[in-house]
């Protein structure tokens, strides 16, 4: 049983670590991105900061640049040339609010503030003009713009407030961080949903526009295998082709469902169906069309297993016995005779299927590559029997392949039970 | 009618495809075969040939097979089969009720498609007659398909020695292993004909009816030679 484990495991982590590739490639990319755009922002935003804000003039600089003198005070030649450049103004206030000096005051501003009038403009405006202050010692430094050239506003918010923020800001980050992260989820599902629909439609597409043609080649190769007008030689050169082109139907056909079991579950025409028929009317099919003595098949079904049934899709698990049973036969070695025991019972509610025979067993490169996920096109064809192990995961099941003790090889599927 | 008088009407929009299969119809021994390359030349073809057997092909330039399928139905209840190069269509035609009579996956081998087209033709316009004609000799018995009667002859002589009514479930035993005789049927497919429908569990009343069944055609009952059973696959009549 621990191959089977191995196989199926390694089914569902491959796709599901396709799919998480993906997704986590999808986040790192949106958070990537998003970090990229911030940083853009943050440095066009200093630029333009530099480049207008803290070009203006404040307080500090002014009271660094004034000297008290005699009658009041000066201000540094290369200062009032600043202010003259930048269209600044600037004025000291008293301990009383009265203009002890200043530079390039409007005219149409008062000479005496009150301590309301400081209060209002320390906030807001002065006369519509934008001021800066500064406290120096007792006294007050203002420095002022032009009108519409500075917008200011005051903030405030209650303790409590700052509080909740605090507390909720981590959680307001994760809930957008979960959102993105599901957000990038459904956009690489759906995109590799679209692609691998593509992919099915463009080789459904590809096999269809192949099987009209060929339906030409296969029939007058049939045509011209029967002529009687042509020589014996050319008969036989017609019976090659027309084999072959059997075998690019067979092709095509493996084609297109290989490519549907691989990349869609959906395919699948799911319905209720007993093993226990099936695998009869696959062995009759083959016994019917094959001469006596040549193959040998014996199928045991255990009464309990008899009336089982199982979800699936009828025509694939036709499929997989055909593919096993065609392996048997082409693998039948020198005896000549081929032997087929399929034995089928129930376990635990589970119907087990073996299928056997006297043939010459796998080589051990192919168990190997029946039993690996990775695609190994080199080597001999074992599509056959891919396609079945393909057909019973994609139904739940598990398979094993094996070589039996003495000879043979053998198969064993477990199915699992159809509800309802 | 004869068979090979039946009208065929061949719709594919592939001209190589249409010559081809038209030819091989008509080696075949179909000679009224008319071909159509859509769905429009179709139902004008359709109507005025009041063909037999519609040969269809799902994909035309001007519409798909079956919405062109329907509106045949409408005008008559001709049979069609269905020519598919797609595995999605064959889900469509397997599991819907279309109602058509076959279907057939490109590509295919000429043998297979007059196979199909004798069968269905077979089937839709002489069915009544096969099953009236058929009888079925096992040695020293005969079979009556038409009556359900079986006739016991002693070797050389004209009249029934003995005659025995076979009864519903015995009948459609042997008309179902006759169908494929020399053939396996398996025990599924025999309980598909005698109970139809769910079917279940009815194996082991089966293999009373087979009992009983024997009884009736086989010199000795225990050791059969006409109705053989191949163990937990079927029975096979030779």
């Amino acid at each position: 049983m621990k191959e089977f484990k191995r196989d199926r495991i390694y089914y569902n982590y491959r796709k599901a670590a396709r799919l998480l590739a993906y997704g986590v490639l999808a986040v790192f990319g949106v958070a990537a991105l998003t970090c990229i755009l911030n940083i853009v922002l943050l440095v066009s935003a200093a630029v333009v900061y530099v480049n207008t804000d803290s070009v203006y003039i404040y307080g500090g600089r002014v009271m660094e640049s004034l000297t008290p003198a005699q009658d009041g005070y000066t201000l540094d030649r290369e200062m009032e040339e600043e202010f003259e450049q930048k269209d600044q103004w600037a004025m000291l206030l008293d301990e009383n609010g009265r203009v002890v000096w200043s530079v390039r005051k409007p005219e149409e501003l008062k000479d005496e503030y009150s301590g309301a009038d400081i209060a209002r403009m320390s906030k807001w405006y002065l006369e519509g003009y934008p001021v800066q202050m500064r406290a120096w010692d007792d006294r007050i430094m203002v420095v002022g713009m032009q009108k519409e050239t500075m917008w200011k506003y005051n903030i405030e918010f209650s303790i409590p407030w700052m509080y909740f923020v605090k507390r909720t800001m981590l959680a307001f980050f994760l809930i957008n961080f979960i959102w993105i992260v599901a957000l990038a989820f459904v956009f690489t599902k759906r995109f590799t949903r679209n692609r691998e629909r593509a992919r099915i439609e463009w080789i459904a597409g590809i096999s269809h526009d192949i099987r009209t043609p060929l339906s030409v080649v296969m029939g007058y190769a049939d045509t011209l295998e029967h002529s009687e007008e042509l020589s014996e030689e050319a008969r036989q050169q017609a019976a090659v082709i027309r084999h072959q082109s059997v075998v690019m139907k067979e092709l095509i056909a493996d084609l297109n469902l290989t490519s549907q079991l691989e990349y869609s579950m959906q395919a699948l025409r799911k319905e209720k169906v007993r093993p226990a028929e099936i695998v009869r009317s696959v062995a009759v099919s083959f016994l019917n069309d094959s001469l006596p003595g040549e193959l040998e098949i014996e199928v045991q079904i255990e009464k309990d297993a008899e009336q089982l049934c199982v979800k699936a899709d009828r025509q694939l698990f036709v499929r997989v016995f055909r593919n096993l049973i065609n392996n048997s036969i082409k693998h039948s070695g020198k005896s000549g005779s081929v032997e087929i025991r399929i034995a089928m019972w129930e376990e635990k509610g589970k119907c087990l299927i073996r299928l056997e025979d006297n043939g010459v067993g796998y080589s051990e490169e192919v168990l190997r590559r029946l039993r690996s996920r990775k695609k190994d096109p080199a080597g001999e064809n074992i599509r056959g029997l891919e396609i079945v192990k393909k057909i019973i995961l994609a139904h739940g099941g598990e398979i094993r392949f094996g070589n039996g003790e003495d000879a043979g090889s053998y198969c064993m599927i477990m199915l699992r039970r159809g509800k309802g | 009618m004869n068979l090979y008088d039946s009208k065929i009407l061949l719709v594919d929009d592939e001209k190589a495809l249409r010559e081809m299969v038209g030819g091989f119809l008509r080696r075949a021994g179909f000679h009224k075969v008319t071909v159509a390359g859509n769905c429009l030349e179709a139902e004008e073809l359709f109507a005025l040939k009041e063909p037999h057997l519609v040969l269809l092909d799902v994909m035309l330039p001007d519409g798909d097979g079956f919405s062109l399928f329907k509106k045949l139905r409408e005008m008559s209840e001709a049979p069609v089969i269905f020519l598919s190069a797609r595995d999605e269509d064959e889900n469509r035609l397997r599991g819907l009720g279309l109602g058509a009579d076959d279907y057939i996956t490109k590509p295919f081998l000429p043998e297979e498609l007059i196979l199909r087209v004798t069968a269905v033709l077979k089937r839709v316009y002489r069915v009544k007659s096969l099953q009236e004609q058929e009888t079925i000799a096992l040695g020293r018995c005969l079979i009556d398909l038409g009556s359900g009667v079986v006739k016991w002859n002693r070797d050389g002589a004209d009249i029934a020695e003995k005659e025995i009514t076979l009864t519903a479930k015995e009948y459609a035993i042997i008309q179902k292993l006759a169908q494929e005789r020399g053939r396996i049927v398996t025990i599924d497919a025999l309980c598909d004909a005698v109970w139809q429908e769910e079917n279940y569990g009815y194996e082991n009343t089966l293999v009373v009816h087979i009992r009983r069944l024997r009884e009736k055609i086989e010199e000795d009952p225990s050791r059969p030679k006409y109705l053989l059973t191949v163990r937990g696959l079927g029975y096979r009549l030779v």
